[in-house]
């Protein structure tokens, strides 16, 4: 049934942890834009058509928390998962739809993405 | 007491002063008699008073305070012996001189009737100016000395009562000290021992007193002896903490302050000891220091889980994408799934303890049911291999505002504790219950941990959440209850335990009260994060 495969924006500041964090999502069948900064991350939006944004929390700059409330500014339908090594989520990262502790491992970061993914689509079709 | 040497007007000012008139009264029915008496008299500078008869005398007498009545022995009337009988009758008079003068030959029994009448002596006529004079002029002069004496006596009782006043006064207030008072000589042995010591050391004042003080208290001292001597005849005094032993054997810390105090006149004099039991103190800085160094490296193991997280998240995923790769023959491909499993295992053991220090500024909805199966899921190897079975009873949805660390914290405490208490197995039981206070219309959680281990001792019970308190020898730091109420209490919530021994064993319960977390707000934020997360 689904013709293209859904897109997600991946955003982390070190380039190891952002080209095989790209490489599982890939692997688990999604399309994957690299961005290194939630800067950058912003201008991809403005060119790329993205189904969720992946973001890690503490990068230099604007932080991952920063971004998910920009993103909802713009796309408030565009869900945002926020990714960090550190275990609870901080107050400031309340504009997220999902937090995610970098420790639970690839198989249950595949899992939590598609069933955002999933709720949120839902809610684009009954709504 | 002797008057020689004494000098009221310098010393004591007594009101009796010694050149104050006093009072002589003289009696004869003969107005010329009277005048010629009171022109000898004259020269005394005393008072002199004048009666007509032994009835106007008497009057004078109820009035005044009379040194000396000179009296005619024959008035028409009551004569001078009446008088005289009259006067001694009264206790207010009993000292008074009365000095008889009679025109007519006195013989020997009459003398001693007068004598018997308590007449002091007697003056014939024709009176000689010189003898009357001296005569009068010697009991006036004893009749003041014996004023100013009452004078003395009565300033002296006086200050006899307010001294001893100030004494009772000075010994209860050293009773009321919470201090420890002592007093020893320089034998070392007890003089004196206020309540606060009884208080502190639980000996009686009449059990100690005469005996050596340090050996009563086993006192250790910091430097050696001879020093803490030498500094206090020296300087008077002497400051510093000694290790002492009560009298049901416990080993306290006090903050002493001794002062010497040299006797009078080459006598040996005494040492003054005031005592300030400073265990607790020292307990609780102790504590506190452990707790800031715990805080620190709750910081610093903060700060490295986060390091770690980012690299071993990479490798996570770096096995997770070997994993199946076409590339690998079996072998390789058996090595990485044995990284990989092992890499998990890195990955959990830091998740679940270096984060627990993670702290975040702001609190936010906990839920409880989340905390326990965390804790109980570290746990579940210990539980496993000591036959432990768990009973979990919880409401699901209970929330609390706070800090997921610190609820972990305190759970981990009590887990363990009631895990440790059961070596060769038993039952655990962890349950959550919500109620609403019904007066304040809040809303609590209430989390019950209980155990049919060893149970709690009542003599453990007192200190059971006192810093460095621990059953477990080396195995504890005595730390745990401790830090786990302070959260507690930082919540506005409780903790309580009981143990309940029955034939076949004990069942020990802690329960922790925690008010619940109630805002639509947070509510609303907590289902959302909830349905997905969970």
């Amino acid at each position: 049934m689904n013709i293209r495969r859904f897109v997600i924006l991946c955003v982390d500041d070190e380039p190891t942890s952002l080209f095989v964090r790209s490489r599982v999502l890939e692997k688990a069948g999604y399309e994957v834009v690299p961005a290194k900064s939630a800067t950058e991350a912003l201008e991809m939006l403005q060119s790329h058509a993205v189904d969720l944004v992946l973001t890690d929390l503490l990068m230099p700059g604007l932080s991952g928390a920063d971004l998910a409330r920009e993103v909802k500014a713009q796309k408030p339908s565009l869900p945002v998962v926020l990714f960090s090594g550190v275990n609870e989520m901080p107050p400031e990262g309340s504009h997220a739809d999902l937090f995610l502790s970098k420790l639970e491992g690839p198989a249950l970061l595949c899992e939590k993405v598609a069933e955002v993914l999933h709720r949120f689509k839902k809610a684009a079709v009954t709504s | 007491m002797s008057i020689n040497g004494w000098n009221p007007s310098v010393e004591h000012g007594a009101p009796a002063s010694s050149n104050e008139k006093v009072n002589i009264l003289l009696v004869d029915d003969q107005p010329a008699k009277l005048l010629s008496y009171e022109v000898i008299l004259g020269d005394l500078g005393e008072n002199l008073i004048k009666a007509a008869s032994g009835t106007e005398a008497l009057e004078h007498l109820l009035k005044k305070d009379i040194a000396v009545v000179l009296a005619d022995v024959s008035m028409p009337g009551i004569d001078g012996f009446e008088l005289a009988d009259m006067i001694r009758e009264h206790p207010r008079f009993q000292k008074t001189a009365i000095l008889f003068i009679s025109a007519i030959y006195l013989s020997d029994a009459d003398r001693i009737k007068g004598y018997q009448r308590g007449a002091v002596d007697y003056i014939s006529v024709p009176v000689i100016p010189e003898v009357l004079r001296a005569k009068v002029s010697v009991f006036a002069e004893l009749h003041r000395k014996r004023r100013q004496l009452e004078a003395l006596n009565r300033e002296l009782e006086q200050r006899v009562a307010e001294r001893t006043e100030q004494l009772k006064e000075r010994a209860d207030l050293l009773d009321l000290a919470s201090e420890a008072i002592m007093v020893r000589d320089m034998n070392g042995v007890i003089r004196f021992w206020n309540s606060g010591a009884e208080a502190l050391y639980g000996w009686r004042r009449e059990d100690v007193v005469g005996q050596d003080l340090h050996t009563v208290l086993s006192t250790k001292f910091p430097v050696p002896f001879s020093d803490i001597e030498s500094t206090l005849f020296k300087a008077g005094r002497w400051d510093g903490n000694l290790q002492q032993h009560t009298r049901d054997g416990r080993e306290i810390t006090v903050a002493c302050r001794k002062a010497f105090k040299s006797g009078k006149a080459g006598s040996p004099g005494v040492i003054l000891e005031i005592i300030r039991d400073i265990t607790a103190n020292i307990r609780a800085e102790e504590a506190l220091r452990n707790a800031e160094k715990l805080a620190a490296m709750g910081r610093v193991a903060g700060i490295i889980a986060h390091e770690i997280n980012n690299p071993l998240e990479a490798i996570l995923n770096i096995f997770h994408l070997l994993r199946d790769h076409s590339s690998l023959d079996d072998e390789a491909m058996e090595y990485a799934r044995m990284g990989e499993k092992e890499l998990v295992r890195v990955a959990h053991i830091v998740k679940h303890t270096l984060s627990f220090y993670r702290e975040s500024k702001q609190p936010i909805p906990v839920s409880i049911a989340e905390v326990l199966d965390n804790v109980v899921e570290l746990q579940s190897r210990n539980i496993q291999m000591q036959g432990i079975s768990l009973d979990k009873r919880y409401v699901q949805d209970a929330m609390v505002q706070g800090f997921p660390g610190e609820l972990r914290q305190v759970f981990m405490n009590l887990i363990v504790n009631a895990i440790q208490a059961m070596p060769d197995g038993g039952r655990l039981r962890i349950s959550v219950r919500e109620h609403v206070a019904s007066e304040t219309k809040t809303n609590w959680v209430s989390i019950s941990v209980c155990d049919t281990g060893s149970g709690i001792k009542a003599d453990d019970a007192q200190q059971l959440f006192e810093p460095f308190f621990t059953t477990k020898s080396t195995k504890g730091t005595g730390l745990g209850l401790w830090i786990s109420k302070g959260i507690v209490q930082k919540y506005d919530g409780s903790i309580r335990f009981r143990t309940i021994r029955q034939s076949g064993g004990c069942a020990t319960c802690f329960r922790v009260l925690l008010p619940g977390h109630t805002s639509t707000k947070k509510l609303h934020e907590a289902s959302a994060w909830s349905s997905v997360s969970s």
